[in-house]
């Protein structure tokens, strides 16, 4: 079905499923098929953060006292980092508008990219304060082959699923061959490309993130490097809401609650799914390696590293219905919890006390009291 | 009334029971009793602190926004209603 920006047919949002139903029309939020994306739109909003408004001066003076090791720790995170949320900043527009059918799950996805753009600038924030001249840095996530391997693995069901989408948009169902290559184009095929897709972007967004952020609070903890950490907490704060949201996709569907074509998706493909989480805990845990390949930091090993990437997919796969594959019951970094807890984050220091406020706020609470003073 | 009839029990699987403030959200009720649980957001949005609900009923203080299925909760955001039993995350 060809893609068009604004559809003239009469649709009604409150019956279409997710995807791959009749393009979005108008785009209204009075009525939601699925309330949770709004609600998810409006909390996402009223975390907005620039990363100007973090002070990340002293890092460049901590940063010299690192050692090597560290040093490489730091600087590998933020690479791997980058590479995650340059992708994330543009794949889920790509990917998912021009098969979505309802107007709060649009705005969600664009909304959520967005987010991810104001991480990526916050990087350059970072690094720029760190190296007169980052070029190196970003140069090097092309080239690096650690960065590279994940890069491949991140972006693999992403390509796939547009490159289905945009042979089924121009040429439609059938079988298309493009250059030699044969490739069936049809509505269980693209919804299972979806299907494997928001697997792997909910993989990306449950635990590619934690080990980089558990070396980032484990400085903090050391009093190091206290304004980028400050960044991340802003970070991780949106990258648990965008996690929230493909766990809300991943159980309506399983529970029948959206496209039934979808819900025997779900079921025919759980094991690929599982796949899927295992392999990026894998590639995790190799990461780990990696950054620990020429030493230790203080407070953080290879070891304890890797339980907790257990311990949180332990959870996360839980959360979609999987089973807990990991020994570990209990959680090994504790003060990790501090970290990510919204109420700590703090942008600038007028709002050391609240995380939220509204601008041009005014109340409207009225209650009985209100009318004491009337007589009639 | 006394400041009991404002105390409820909150049997915990695998840990004990405690008793909470009918006003305190779960989450802090725990921790007040010392009992340590997996959470993050504090606010409902993250799902951390997902936690099953075998008995009793709780209300919400905040939207929770987080998946969680229909016999779980999120101790962050409620308060208890009843005397409950749980499972935590620990």
């Amino acid at each position: 079905m060809k893609y068009t920006t604004f559809n003239q047919q009469s649709t009604n949002p409150l019956i279409e499923p997710m995807f791959f139903g009749n393009p979005v029309n108008v785009a209204r939020y009075d009525q939601q098929k699925h309330a949770i994306f709004e609600k998810l739109i409006e909390k996402q909003i009223s975390f907005f953060w620039r990363p100007e408004e973090v002070d990340v001066s002293r890092d460049r003076v901590d940063f010299q006292k690192l050692t090597d090791p560290e040093k490489h720790i730091f600087i590998s995170n933020l690479k791997y980092q980058t590479l995650l949320d340059s992708v994330q900043g543009r794949s889920p527009n790509i990917a998912f508008l021009p098969i979505i059918s309802l107007p709060e799950l649009e705005t969600w996805v664009e909304t959520w990219s967005f987010f991810e753009t104001i991480h990526s600038r916050s990087y350059t924030h970072i690094l720029r304060n760190l190296f007169s001249d980052p070029s190196e840095i970003f140069e090097d996530i092309v080239v690096n082959d650690e960065i590279k391997r994940r890069a491949a693995d991140i972006s693999k069901y992403y390509d796939d699923l547009i490159f289905a989408t945009q042979l089924w948009q121009t040429q439609g169902e059938g079988v298309h061959t493009v250059n030699g290559v044969a490739h069936t184009i049809n509505m269980y095929e693209l919804k299972k490309k979806l299907y494997l897709c928001m697997n792997s972007v909910n993989a990306l967004e449950a635990i590619r993130f934690y080990v980089s952020f558990a070396c980032t609070f484990a400085f903090a903890e050391r009093k190091l490097m206290e304004g980028n950490s400050k960044i991340i907490r802003l970070i991780a704060r949106d990258e648990n809401l965008h996690l929230s949201s493909t766990q809300h996709i991943l159980n309506l569907w399983a529970k029948g609650k959206d496209d039934p074509e979808m819900a025997q998706i779900a079921e025919e493909c759980k094991e690929e799914a599982r796949a899927i989480f295992m392999n990026a805990v894998e590639q995790e845990k190799q990461w780990a390696d990696y950054l620990f390949q020429n030493g230790s930091m203080i407070g953080l090993n290879k070891e304890i590293l890797c339980q907790y990437v257990e311990y949180i997919a332990n959870q996360r796969m839980s959360a979609i219905g999987l089973d807990t594959p990991f020994e570990i019951s209990s959680n090994p970094l504790p003060w990790m919890n501090n970290y990510l807890n919204s109420d700590n984050v703090q942008v600038a220091p007028q709002e050391s006390e609240i995380s939220s406020y509204l601008v041009g706020q005014i109340d409207s609470a009225v209650s009985e009291d209100d009318f004491a003073d009337f007589e009639l | 009334m006394s400041s009991n009839d404002k105390s409820l029990r909150i049997d915990v699987v695998d840990v004990g029971a405690i008793i909470s403030p009918s006003d305190s959200t779960i989450l802090n009720a725990l921790e007040a009793a010392d009992v340590h649980i997996h959470y993050h957001c504090r606010e409902g949005f993250c799902g951390a602190c997902r936690t099953k609900l075998i008995e009793g009923e709780v209300e919400y203080t905040t939207d929770p926004l987080a998946f969680i299925d229909d016999d779980e909760i999120l101790p962050c955001c409620c308060v208890a209603k009843c005397p409950l039993k749980i499972k935590v995350p620990l």
